[in-house]
Order: C-alpha cells, then sequence, then structure tokens
C-alpha cells in the first residue's frame, strides 16, 4: 500500500530526514516512535504534502501511484489521511459543513454524486456513535475553542468520517485523559480491518496496549534505526532511547 | 471653467426657479459655503487617502435622463422576490413608474422628496437640513445647493414598517459622464420601528458621480434597521454622506455593503443625543482590480449609557485599496459608554493595500472603549488542513472566506440580501 524508498527531505536548507525506508501493507498498523525532534511529524507532513518541505531525494508510492506529484486534497481523496498533532481552529465553518465539503469533494473527485443532505446526515450520526462522539462538538466551529483532547477525539471522528485507507496519526494519544485515551483507542480498533492500514506516531507504549501495532519502528535523526515488534515499545519504555542512540553512535 | 464656476451655472438655473422659502434660503447659503471651501484636496486631512480630483478631471454634467436602459437595469437587478416598498430615482430624478408601495405600509409616508416638501412641509422644514451639517463639508454644502431629488420617509410615532423600503438610486452612464445628486430624509419617529435598505447600481460607459445625503432622524425609543447595498460598476464616483441623529433608547442595526465600486467614499456619522442607544454599525466590502473604497466613520457619544458596536472587514483583492477611519467621540456627559471597534482585512494579492486608523477622541473618563485593525493573508495552516481533508484550494479558499464574511452577514435580518453577498463573494473569488 505505502512504499517509502529513501527519503530524504529538508526545510529553509536544514536536513531532517535522511533517508527513511518504511513498507506498509494492507491491514497493518505501525508505530513509529523516537525522541522529540527526531521527524516523525516531518515524515507525516511530508505524507500528507505540507509544502514548507522540500523533498530532496527519494519517492513515496502509494498503491502503485506516485504520493509526491499530488497535490494535498488529491492524496486526501486517494484515501491517506493525517491526524495532527496540533488540529487547526477554523473559526467560522462548523464541523458538519466541513466534513460535508470534504466528503463531496471525494466523491466528485471519484465521479459519484454528492451525498444528499439527509444521508450524510445519517452517516454522520451513525459515526458519532461509532466514536461516542459528543453532539454539541460537531454543531460548533471546527475546532474552535475545543480543548486539546477534545480536538484529538475530533481528528478521529473526520478520520472515521472520511474512512481513509491509510491513516497517520501524530500524537494523537498526547494530552488525552484516561477516559478520551480508551475511546480514541477503541475508536481506532472499530476501524482497523484487512484493508485499512495506521502509522501510529506516539511517545508512548500505553497507546499501544491498546492499538497493538504489528510493527515498532524508532526513528532518530530523520532514519529508521531499529524496527520490531510490539515489544519493542515495551523494551523502550523500560530502557529509553539511550541505548539506541549509543547503537547508532558506533555503527558511525 | 474650474468645477466650482461649473457649477455656478448649474446653480443660477435653479436659483431662477427659486421662491422665497426657508429651503431656497438654506440652498442659497450652502452654496456660499461651496465656494469658500472649494472641492477639497489630498491636503485636507479627511481626504488625504481619497483623492477628488477626477471632479475636476471629468466633465460631469448634471442629468435627469431617464433611459429605457435604466428601466431595465433596474427591473433586472432588483431582488424581485423580497416583498418591500419602492422608491427608484435615475439619475438623481424620481421615477414615479417604478414606485411600489404594499398597503400593509399606507400608514407610512414613503413618497419623493420634491413633493413632500410641498404636501409634508413641516415635517420637511423641521428636519431637512438641521442633521448633515454644510459647514466645513464641501460635498455636503455641493449636495445641499444642487440636490435633485430622493426619497422622503416618514414613519409617525408608535407604527412598524410591515416591509422593508427599499431606495434605489440608479447612475446611468450610457450616454454622458452624470453627475447625480440625490437627497434622502428619513425620519422614524418616536417608538416606532423601520427597516430601510438604500440600493444604489451604476452602469454605463461614461463616468458618472453620485454626490448623495441622507440625513436620519430617530426619535425617542424608535428603532432601524439600515441597510447600504453598493453595487456600482464601469466608472462610477460615490461620495455617500449619512447623518443619523439619535434620540435617547433609539437601537439601530446599520450594514453597510460595498460590493463593487470604482471609487466610493462612505461617511456614516451617528450621533447620540440620549441615554440608553445601541447603535451597530457594520460594513463589508468586496473588491478587485482597481477598486477604492473609503469608509470614514464617526460615532458621537454625547450623552451616558449608550452602547456601540462597529466592525467593518474587507477582502481585497488584485490592485484595490480600501481605507478605514472610524472616530468616536465620547463627550464629556457620556459617562458609562462602551465603544468598540474593529477592522479586519484580508488580502489576496500583494498588491492590495489597506490603510486603518481608528481615532478615539475621549473626554469622560468612566469609559470603556476597544478598537482594534488587522490586515494579513489567508492564514496557510486552515487552508492546508482543509485541504488535507480533500477539499480543494479553491473551496477551500471560499470557505474561509465566506467564514469571514459571517459576522458581518449574521447581522444582516434579511436572507435575500445575504444571498446577494453569498453570491458576489462566489463571484468574486
Ligand atoms: N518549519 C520548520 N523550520 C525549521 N525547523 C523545523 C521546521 N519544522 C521542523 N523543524 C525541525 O525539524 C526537526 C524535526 O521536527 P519534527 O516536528 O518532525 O519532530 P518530531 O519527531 O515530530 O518531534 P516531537 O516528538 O517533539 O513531536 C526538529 O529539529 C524541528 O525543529
Ligand atoms: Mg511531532
Amino acid at each position: 500500500m505505502l512504499e517509502i524508498r529513501n527519503l530524504k527531505a529538508e526545510i529553509e536548507g536544514k536536513k531532517i530526514l535522511n533517508g527513511i525506508n518504511l513498507t506498509v501493507n494492507p491491514g497493518e498498523v505501525h508505530a513509529i516512535m523516537g525522541p522529540n525532534g527526531a521527524g516523525k511529524s516531518t515524515l507525516s507532513s511530508v505524507l500528507a504534502g505540507r509544502a514548507d518541505y522540500e523533498v530532496t531525494e527519494g519517492e513515496i508510492m502509494f498503491e502503485g501511484k506516485n504520493l509526491l506529484e499530488m497535490s494535498p486534497e488529491d492524496r486526501a481523496r486517494e484515501g491517506v489521511f493525517l491526524a495532527f498533532q496540533y488540529p487547526v481552529e477554523i473559526p467560522g465553518v462548523s464541523t458538519t459543513n466541513f466534513l460535508k465539503t470534504a466528503i463531496n469533494e471525494t466523491r466528485k473527485y471519484k465521479g459519484l454524486e454528492p451525498m444528499e443532505a439527509t444521508d450524510f446526515l445519517k452517516f454522520m450520526r451513525e459515526k458519532m456513535e461509532l466514536m461516542e462522539m459528543d453532539k454539541s462538538l460537531t454543531s460548533r466551529s471546527l475546532n474552535e475553542g475545543f480543548s486539546g483532547g477534545e480536538k484529538k477525539r475530533n481528528e478521529v471522528f473526520q478520520m472515521a468520517m472520511l474512512e481513509p485507507k491509510l491513516a497517520i496519526m501524530d500524537e494523537t494519544d498526547s494530552g488525552l485523559d484516561i477516559d478520551a485515551l480508551r475511546l480514541v483507542s477503541n475508536g481506532v480498533n472499530k476501524l482497523r480491518n484487512k484493508d485499512r492500514s495506521f502509522v501510529v506516531i506516539t511517545h508512548y507504549q500505553r497507546l499501544l496496549d491498546y492499538i497493538v501495532p504489528d510493527f515498532v519502528h524508532v526513528l532518530y535523526k530523520g532514519r529508521i534505526v531499529k524496527s520490531g515488534d510490539a515489544s519493542l515499545a515495551k523494551e523502550l519504555e523500560v530502557k529509553g532511547y539511550d541505548w539506541i542512540k549509543a547503537e547508532v553512535e558506533a555503527a558511525q | 471653467m474650474s468645477t466650482i464656476e461649473k457649477l455656478k451655472k448649474d446653480f443660477e438655473h435653479y436659483r431662477a426657479q427659486a421662491d422665497a422659502s426657508a429651503f431656497a434660503q438654506q440652498r442659497e447659503s450652502a452654496f456660499v459655503e461651496l465656494q469658500k471651501l472649494g472641492i477639497p484636496s489630498i491636503k485636507h486631512e479627511e481626504w488625504k487617502y481619497t483623492n477628488l480630483k477626477f471632479i475636476n478631471d471629468i466633465p460631469f454634467q448634471a442629468s435627469c435622463l431617464h433611459t429605457e436602459a435604466a428601466k431595465t437595469y433596474y427591473t433586472q437587478n432588483i431582488v424581485q422576490t423580497l416583498k418591500a416598498n419602492r422608491l427608484v430615482f435615475i439619475n438623481g430624478s424620481f421615477e414615479a413608474t417604478l414606485t411600489q408601495i404594499q398597503p400593509e405600509d399606507a400608514g407610512i409616508i414613503i413618497t419623493n422628496l420634491a413633493s413632500a416638501r410641498i404636501a409634508h412641509a413641516d415635517m420637511f422644514s423641521k428636519h431637512f437640513g438641521k442633521y448633515a451639517t454644510v459647514e466645513g463639508i464641501a460635498l455636503n454644502a455641493m449636495n445641499t445647493a444642487l440636490m435633485s431629488d430622493g426619497a422622503f420617509i416618514y414613519v409617525p410615532e408608535g407604527k412598524q414598517t410591515a416591509y422593508p423600503i427599499i431606495i434605489t438610486n440608479i447612475s446611468d452612464a450610457s450616454e454622458v459622464n452624470v453627475l447625480n445628486q440625490p437627497r434622502n430624509l428619513i425620519v422614524v419617529e418616536k417608538n416606532a420601528a423601520a427597516t430601510v435598505i438604500e440600493s444604489f447600481f451604476a452602469f454605463g460607459n461614461h463616468a458618472s458621480f453620485c454626490n448623495i445625503v441622507n440625513e436620519v432622524y430617530v426619535g425617542e425609543n424608535a428603532s432601524l434597521e439600515h441597510y447600504k447595498l453598493q453595487r456600482l460598476l464601469g466608472e462610477h464616483y460615490q461620495n455617500n454622506y449619512t447623518q443619523v441623529f439619535q434620540e435617547g433608547n433609539t437601537h439601530i442595526n446599520q450594514v453597510t455593503l460595498t460590493l463593487d465600486g470604482k471609487f466610493v467614499r462612505n461617511n456614516l456619522h451617528f450621533y447620540m443625543n440620549g441615554e440608553n442607544c445601541n447603535t451597530l454599525l457594520y460594513g463589508l466590502y468586496l473588491l478587485d482590480g482597481n477598486q477604492f473604497v473609503d469608509n470614514h466613520t464617526r460615532v458621537d457619544h454625547a450623552k451616558p449609557n449608550c452602547f456601540s458596536d462597529e466592525k467593518y472587514k474587507g477582502i481585497l483583492k488584485d490592485k484595490s485599496t480600501a481605507v478605514f477611519n472610524g472616530k468616536i467621540m465620547v463627550h464629556l456627559d457620556a459617562q458609562k459608554t462602551n465603544a468598540y471597534q474593529r477592522n479586519q482585512n484580508i488580502l489576496l494579492s500583494d498588491e492590495a493595500t489597506v490603510n486603518t486608523k481608528p481615532q478615539l477622541e475621549i473626554f469622560a473618563d468612566d469609559v470603556k472603549c476597544t478598537h482594534g485593525a488587522t490586515v494579513g493573508q489567508l492564514d496557510e495552516e486552515p487552508m492546508f488542513y482543509m485541504r488535507s481533508r480533500g477539499i480543494p484550494e479553491n473551496v477551500a479558499r471560499k470557505l474561509l472566506l465566506n467564514a469571514f464574511a459571517d459576522d458581518i452577514a449574521e447581522k444582516i435580518k434579511i436572507p435575500e440580501l445575504v444571498a446577494i453577498l453569498e453570491e458576489q463573494i462566489e463571484k468574486k473569488i
């Protein structure tokens, strides 16, 4: 589904990604961990098509198509979804209107008729129930005045609405209280299926107790320096990153 | 021949037909004032960014031409679905055939000023020229001396308009360069309520200049919904002066929408002459090409315990320019004043410009006054966020600009006007 080969990217001349290789197959969940500033959000931004970053080398194939040649909106419409580490507030645009536009623009891209207003509302109600979302949030302006945790939950709700093929979740667990963490994880687990893949960026093993990954990768200085199964996350929880950093230094 | 000399010829023409009325006297002294002041140049503080040079450069003529084109233009461009009372003026003169009065509003006087001066002489002389001063204001003096005709609205004590009153002014420059000087007088008596829409159109291949003065009196405990809709195509210049005079306990909601205009100067003034007034003034300008709009507002808090809320917003494309100058005068007496003012602008191009200036003059000590102005581009972050959900750039931009304009749109109580606004946003971006 997703094939990242030797990806290098920089911003304002500063090299941030230094040759990432990652393959994600349908239905897999990959966790990416790594110290602050390692380049995790940069990787997710490059996947989503943020223009600030310049890709200097490598390629990203998504379902056989060159992702790097697509506009951000086309990537989304092809099925890539990014749950932002810092979701943006958009005053004056309601979540409902926003999602209706997003869904219908995606349908248009695929040559489908727009969803009828009543069908849309029904669909939204179903997803709200599935994600255990509070109704008052969707009638408000998008993320405006939402608490940190509410914003994160709204990201997962949007994911449920847009039904992506590949969901990248950038620290969706940060800032969630214990109950919200469970709700979000349950939500994600309900969306898991044999075709849908996830890349979950997190600092905490705790999330991975709920969303059990197939693979865990450690990103450090813009490269994936270690990969393993779910047990790697447990090991990191105990030992921290120093031993990995030491391994990397030794290898150089 | 200088502009003033040309106007003098026009004025002498009027003078030849004048009677000995107080009205004729007012015009005489207005003309004296105009001669004294001349047309202000950009050296004049109030006209720093707004150059009236065109008045000298373009050979305008006071024309009362009523072409079929203008009538057709009117019937095609009014909001037909809106049930309303209507008065239409083409090039400043009354087009009686297009008048519409709803039977439910028979108790309200809705007519042209020229006939009201005779038919309702006492009300006319009580209010005419009492609010919009000519002293020191050349274009008001020019209008007062040389005005053609306009609307006269009189809402008697305790009465309410059942339907909005739409005053339409059309500048038709299809044959010559025209100068229009309409004059409106709106009186809303004690305990009355009215909704008035002023709608301005301009079209034609020549230039037109509309120099309009509005006087609005709002009696004790009365309320007014007041809208201005400016859709001015072609080589049109407009100077739009409005003085609202409010007695105590009045409520005013005023929205000015400038959706097109090569050159528009709005002077919107409120004078709160009693306690517990509520004055809400909002505006939205959508400019592209080389369009220019200047909103000069002035809110006079003359008495205690009044509230004013002002918000003007602009979206500017291409090489357009906006000027905002918001003056709030809190007089010595006006304790417990609450006054808010904001001006926010979004520039969609590097070549668009905004000059914005709040001007607070506060002479009372127990007041709450805030102001703020912003000029910026559309934010990148919301844009990327929306695109990352599959919304293409142009649709995202439209959503964001609609959201920006919504603040003002929600102050409009007439859905048909909101629809015009939305349509125009759609068209312009
Ligand atoms: N716009 C930018 N300008 C300059 N430097 C940037 C920019 N964006 C990211 N960086 C730098 O790139 C590096 C990687 O940042 P990134 O946000 O990808 O880290 P991260 O792994 O997501 O960290 P965290 O765990 O703290 O979220 C950091 O050193 C950061 O300062
Ligand atoms: Mg990050």
